[in-house]
């Protein structure tokens, strides 16, 4: 069931292990000509401008196994349109991406473009006819469809998911606005289609460029709301669209028969494991998951594996999904952060460094639980594909939700220090969203003076007593 | 009163010397395997070279990195390195560790710090509570962290003070110190105990203490207190001072310097070992050390340069992926800096990689004896213009024999 795009050579191939009927799970493979082959269901690592928050370049080859990235154009554009973005100046050789080469991502890495970050700030102006908000490292700014779809054609991702009218972080959507989304989706589409085709009609067929492919949006409203949308892109755009970007999972339920067979990519960011099933249930083969990287910088190492540990009996109390690396607990503790994860953090770190790498706020406790964060969703997505093989998904489901908590759990230290493109500013006279870092001590002198300090033969313990070493713990 | 000869867990295996300077090539064989001299050493102060993993830290060469004993001491704390086994243990360093004593931090870290005669007296920096740092509590600390290098508790103040009888008072205290770590130290034969050389900026007191702390029989000698803001000129003096009337077969540890320019210069001297946060704490600020001078990585002008951080540079993030690296450019620094971790991660390997290999050219050439043409060359390298050569460094080249100006 493959699906070779009309007037370019086969890109992007996808072919489902065996026939399903909708709304349930689906294993396949997703093979790019570049080399890239994913196994679905999986999910697609979430860069922040270019790189895997706290993975350099070097570790993402050594020690993650992702296979394939999410980037956000919003993250490489600063001013456009006023002025070109500096990426725009890098050529590449005529089978490379320009923006491939610019972030050092492997080239066996499927690499997927789309407008906004996942999951998006939400922007105080409103999409236009022509343009959505969008949030640069310069602050605010708007993005047209053309822009967009020249953007594509010059950085040439492997697969670039196409412009989508949603206006983020408004609770709720008036009929009228939503008839506006898909008649604005629809238009864009068009134009990112014929960008690309015209592309193709300039060079010869035989040294054609490598292009990418389209994944075409599907709106988080009622399938009615976009039905004439749906329907041009059954009749006028299926042969150009390689894959969907559902923003909303429950539209599995509606797709129309055309675009059953074609991958579909989550941006219904599921916020707990057992949500991110419930979406496998469904369908859904592909995923950009933020609680990875949430959890990091809650200093949580996700702790949990599919299907579940079997028990004999069931247990009395759930399992958590995730262990909180900020507590005490860990300080001495030479155990990895899971039993049996043979990650780069787990193999060769224990909890007692990564515990005093975040008390300590030193970088590199992030960067080891965010190795491990992904490399347990790895072998979670490998267990569920192995499940929907041997056809005991169901099961292990429920299996799942009886074993685990329904919720990751609560963060309870700082996290790394946010960025502007982190959260939404809530307008004049806000707190300060960091701590600062340092203070000084200005106690009375006095108090120096006063003190009993200990003898001349005391050694370090004594220190420790009185709060050299360990006067910090007290509170946690 | 000096205590009897200390055993000693190293061996200085001396390769050659300069027939011009003073500098030396050799091999310093230390209980986690052996460390090329001259070297540079990265500062992990709390357990962690900023972001890098214990792996990306050795891929950059380094075979020996600092830990700071002050900031293990409040955490992890005593106790639990106790109870893990040490600091190899804990970062999972199989290579080796040096720990100053802790008094440093005291004195630059804290505003409130007294020096007593039984000790530092400060306040905890958490809860404000006071508190004495000891000889003996230092020395007790390091043997917990058993790091391969100890410093002794040092009697630190600003090279720049005024007060001479308090830096004749400081450097005769550090002497007493010494003793005091001496007999505190539970480990000689494993843990090589370093004395550091005070004195200020007096060349008379800095002998005299020399002779004292070389009586003393260290496996290390450490010439401390510089660095403190000092005019060059008066470091280089005191370096050269206190080198002449060190024995040969040990090595020389040059504490808290770290410009490349310092470096070179330093070895010139007769200096073998130093450490700096500068390379590290400067990468987190966008900055690249090459061997054309420090570019600022920040500035707009890098935004749209694709050329790799510094050309021809072996670190992974430099060669180009034909060669197994990552091909980062300039821009990619550009683009990252202060928005991401992973683009200060990127450029600490960098400058780490910059500052290790600039002193395995220095080894090779001297091992080659050439080191005064080698040090023409860097600083050619480094200033357009020999009208733009730093005055100490060619005041202090021509006192060892090199004519930086010259042909």
């Amino acid at each position: 069931m493959s699906i070779p795009p009309s007037n370019a050579p086969e890109m992007l191939t996808f072919n489902l292990l065996f026939k399903t009927l909708p709304l349930t799970p689906r294993a396949g493979t997703l093979a790019h000509h570049s080399g890239a082959t994913i196994q679905t269901p999986h999910y697609l690592g979430i860069t922040s401008r270019g790189a895997i928050p706290h993975i350099s370049q070097d570790n993402f080859r050594k020690h993650t196994a992702i296979h394939g990235v999410y980037v956000a154009l919003e993250d490489f554009i600063e001013k456009l349109p006023q002025q070109t973005p500096p990426l725009y100046h890098l050529s590449a050789p005529a089978h490379e991406s320009s923006l491939r080469n610019f972030i050092a991502l492997p080239k066996e890495t499927l690499l997927v473009l789309g407008p906004r970050r996942a999951p998006p700030v939400p922007c105080p102006a409103a999409n236009t006819n022509s343009a959505i908000s969008i949030l640069t490292s310069v602050g605010f700014r708007q993005i047209s469809s053309q822009d967009y779809a020249a953007a594509a054609e010059r950085l040439r991702p492997d697969i670039v998911v196409g412009m989508a009218d949603i206006p983020f972080g408004q609770e709720v959507i008036g009929v009228k606005r939503k008839d506006k989304m898909s008649d604005r989706t629809e238009l864009w589409m068009r134009d990112i289609i014929s960008k690309k085709s015209g592309l193709d009609k300039t060079v010869k067929k035989e040294d054609a460029m490598p292009s990418y492919d389209i994944f075409a949006p599907i709106l988080p409203v009622s399938r009615e709301l976009q039905s004439w949308y749906l329907e041009h892109l059954v009749d006028d755009m299926v042969d150009e669209i390689s894959g969907l970007a559902i923003y909303d999972a429950q539209l599995l339920d509606e797709l129309p028969s055309e675009l059953q067979h074609i991958p579909r990519l989550s941006f219904d960011f599921p916020t707990s494991p057992q949500k991110l099933l419930y979406q496998i249930s469904l369908g859904m083969d592909l995923f950009t998951i933020p609680f990875i990287a949430e959890a990091t910088d809650a200093g949580i190492a996700l702790d949990f594996s599919f299907p579940p540990p079997s028990v004999s009996d069931t247990p009395f109390e759930k399992t958590s999904l995730g262990v909180d690396m900020w507590l005490a607990t860990h300080s001495a503790s030479l155990a990895p952060l899971s039993i049996n994860c043979s990650c780069y953090a787990c193999t060769k770190h224990h909890r007692a460094y990564i515990r005093h790498l975040l008390s300590a706020k030193e970088m590199l406790g992030w960067v080891l639980i965010q190795l491990h964060n992904h490399a347990i969703m790895d072998a979670f997505f490998a267990g569920i594909r192995d499940s929907i093989a041997s056809n005991t998904f169901e099961d292990d489901c429920k299996a799942f939700e009886a074993f685990y908590e329904v919720d990751l759990p609560e963060k309870t230290g700082q996290g790394p220090r946010v960025r502007g493109y982190q959260f939404k500013s809530t307008g004049p006279g806000e707190g300060k969203k960091n701590p600062p870092a340092y203070r000084m001590l200005d106690d009375p002198k006095e108090s120096l003076s006063e003190a009993l300090t200990p003898d001349e033969n005391a050694d370090a313990s004594d220190l420790e007593r009185i709060g050299f070493a360990e006067a910090e713990d007290k509170g946690r | 009163m000096a205590p009897v000869a200390m055993p000693s867990a190293l061996t200085y295996e001396l390769l050659a010397k300069c027939s011009v300077t003073k500098a030396r090539a050799a091999i310093l064989h230390l209980p986690h395997g052996p460390v090329p001299l001259p070297i540079f050493m990265p500062v992990a102060t709390q357990a962690s070279l900023k972001g890098l993993t214990p792996e990306q830290l050795e891929e950059t060469g380094c075979r020996l990195c600092l830990n700071n004993t002050y900031h293990l001491g409040l955490k992890p704390g005593q106790a639990t390195l106790d109870a893990i086994g040490g600091a190899h243990k804990f970062q999972s360093w199989p290579h080796n560790i040096l720990t100053d004593s802790g008094g440093f931090q005291m004195v630059s870290l804290l505003k409130l710090a007294k020096v007593a005669e039984e000790g530092v007296r400060f306040l905890s920096p958490h809860d404000g509570s006071p508190m004495l740092l000891t000889p003996e509590h230092s020395i007790s600390l390091q043997n917990s962290i058993g790091s391969d290098i100890i410093m002794q508790l040092d009697d630190v103040i600003a090279t720049t003070s005024p007060d001479l009888a308090r830096m004749e008072e400081a450097m005769e205290r550090s002497v007493r110190w010494l003793d005091r770590c001496i007999a505190a130290h539970k480990y000689p034969e494993r843990q090589n105990l370093f004395c550091i050389i005070q004195g200020g900026l007096d060349l008379n007191l800095r002998r005299q203490c020399t002779k004292e702390m070389v009586a003393r029989d260290t496996p290390g000698i450490a010439i401390g207190g510089l660095s403190g803001g000092e005019a060059k000129d008066e470091y280089c003096r005191v370096v050269d001072a206190c080198t002449s009337l060190l024995p040969e077969k040990k090595p020389r540890y040059v504490m808290g310097v770290g410009y490349p320019e310092d470096l070179i210069v330093s070895i010139a001297l007769g200096a073998d070992m130093f450490d700096c946060v500068w390379p590290t704490r400067t990468a987190r600020f966008g900055n690249a050390v090459t061997a054309n001078g420090v570019l600022n990585l920040r500035n707009a002008a890098f935004s749209g340069d694709f050329s790799s951080i510094e050309e021809g540079c072996q670190c992974v993030c430099c060669r180009p992926k034909e060669d197994g690296g990552l091909g980062i450019t300039k821009a990619y620094i550009y683009h990252v800096t202060a928005k991401e971790t992973a683009g200060a991660h990127l450029l600490t390997i960098h400058n780490v990689h910059y500052l290790l290999s600039l002193m395995k050219s220095a080894r090779t050439a001297i091992m080659e004896d050439r080191y005064p043409s080698f040090v023409k060359e860097f600083f050619r390298k480094l200033y357009d213009d020999k009208s733009k050569f730093p005055e100490w460094a060619v005041t202090a080249l021509k006192g060892v024999g090199v004519d930086l100006l010259g042909d």
